[in-house]
């Protein structure tokens, strides 16, 4: 009774990588039933904070390193060229070994790291958003963002907040960095919360408590702000659709 | 019942419905142009998780695959572009890299990621609210529901438990009052009626008399 394709369910059930196995018809319809229902799993839920923390580290690593190389033209051929040391000899070993990118796995081992840059520091230098082809866009009068003041401000590309604190304009992104939700003021004004899982973030970006995890979640990504003309600028992408209607939660203001 | 994932509900109790797709907004609006990488991969990290989760069925190999996606698009979407062609591309590399796996683990592909528009359309739906219901922004649900609204009462009760309920096969023989060795028969049975197959020879012809067998065993047990 016992069969590959009942080993391969249980897996699935204890919420494991289940093994390779030469399936019969019967077997696959059996296993994609399983799969199907795996979608009540809590797993299906999200990816893991560690994980994607990780693979953003790496991706960051694979950007230093691939700065001026043109970009690549298909997912297929991925590595096969502008990725010089390691990860060349990585991905080459794996092109040729399955034809697709297995040796990624290996490279997650080698290459991750403490992902303490983004997950804890709240000021990792790289936590700071400046988009390259971007202008200086008003959101806010300089007059109406008094001391110890927060304002939520919507550029269509970028939703953020504004505050002012011991004298200084300061501006962090509005969206949850756990799935990306919108974050809320809370009613005190003094925080930040996540209408999507309740996790909650300081002004300063720094996360507070996130109920579905004991870690932290990586900081609110800094935003480019200055004063400018009498008005609070923040530096976005240009071609952002609503531009010309920044508003703020309290006062509307024309750029 | 410590590793029960769900505590609400009746055993066969259906998944829960999804909150109306409408009264979810975009976090980002698809004309709009991603203004770095790091937006693209925030804003899609969890969306290709998702698909891959429920495509695969596990934590690990969804996210072995999300990370191949994110590494192999990386050359190809480094400079900024639009949302709806940044999310085309990520779904066209997630089915590539989900036929390779079915490839070199059971040969067959056992799952594919489908690229017609309805496709692209759900998977840059917004991120759905949370955990307990969430799944890719899908049918999934429905699809739970469907496949269990077929099934007679045991075979819904063992498979909600197992799946729906995180029971262990211990737990759920204690539930239904059957020996291990029965609910593991039960499970096998039901995800076979469940996958639309026949009762396999020698065993039940039909789900009255099946019913019948696996009472008079759960006497023998008990």
């Amino acid at each position: 009774m016992r069969s590959a394709v009942d080993r391969y369910v249980e897996r699935l059930l204890s919420r494991r990588r289940p093994g390779p196995f030469a399936p019969t018809e019967d077997d696959l319809a059996i296993a994609r039933t399983a799969i199907d229902l795996m979608a009540a799993s809590p797993d299906s839920a999200g990816p893991r904070e560690e994980f994607v923390a990780g693979l953003r580290a790496q991706i960051a690593a694979q950007d230093v390193a691939a700065t001026d190389t043109a970009p690549r033209p298909a997912p297929a051929h991925a590595g096969s060229r502008g990725v010089p040391g390691r990860r060349r000899v990585l991905m080459a070993t794996a092109l040729t070994a399955t034809g697709a990118v297995a040796g990624i796995g290996v490279d997650n081992l080698l290459t991750r790291q403490p992902a303490a840059g983004t997950a804890a520091d709240p000021a990792a230098t790289d936590s700071a958003i400046t988009p390259a082809h971007g202008a200086w866009q008003s959101v806010v009068a300089v007059a109406d963002l008094p001391e110890g003041s927060v304002l939520s401000f919507d550029l269509g590309s970028v939703a953020g907040f504004v505050q002012r604190v011991s004298g200084r304009v300061q501006a962090i992104s509005a969206i949850c960095t756990h799935q990306g939700c919108r974050l809320d003021l809370t009613p005190g004004r003094d925080q930040l919360a996540c209408p999507c899982h309740g996790a909650t973030f300081a002004l300063t970006g720094q996360s507070l408590t996130h109920p579905r995890s004991v870690r932290a979640l990586p900081p609110l990504p800094r935003l480019a702000v200055r004063e400018s003309d009498g008005h609070v600028q923040v530096y976005a992408p240009a071609t952002a659709p609503f531009s010309a209607t920044a508003t703020t939660s309290t006062n509307p203001v024309d750029p | 019942m410590g590793s029960a994932w769900r505590d609400d509900g009746d055993v066969p109790a259906a998944a829960p419905t999804a909150a109306p797709r409408s009264a979810l907004r975009p976090s980002i609006l698809r004309t709009a142009a991603y203004p770095d990488w790091d937006a693209i991969y925030a804003d899609n990290v969890s969306r290709v998780y998702r698909l891959m989760f429920a495509k695969v069925g596990n934590r690990p190999d969804a996210e072995d695959l999300t990370s191949q996606v994110f590494l192999a698009a990386y050359g190809s979407l480094r400079t900024s572009r639009s949302v709806g062609e940044v999310q085309a591309y990520l779904l066209v590399t997630a089915r590539t890299m989900l036929a390779g796996h079915w490839r070199r683990t059971l040969g067959h592909q056992v799952t594919e990621i489908a690229l017609d528009q309805d496709r692209l359309q759900e998977f840059a739906g917004p991120a759905r609210q949370d955990g307990e219901q969430s799944s890719v922004a899908s049918d999934a649900p429905d699809r739970i529901d469907r496949i269990l609204g077929a099934l007679s009462d045991r075979h819904r009760a063992i498979l909600t438990l197992r799946f729906l309920r995180g029971y262990t096969i211990k737990q759920a023989a204690a539930e239904l009052g059957v020996s291990v060795a029965n609910a593991k028969v039960l499970q096998h049975r039901a995800l076979r009626r469940a996958a639309g197959l026949q009762p396999q020879q020698g065993q039940e012809q039909e789900q009255g008399q099946e019913q019948e067998q696996e009472q008079g065993r759960e006497g023998e047990a008990s």
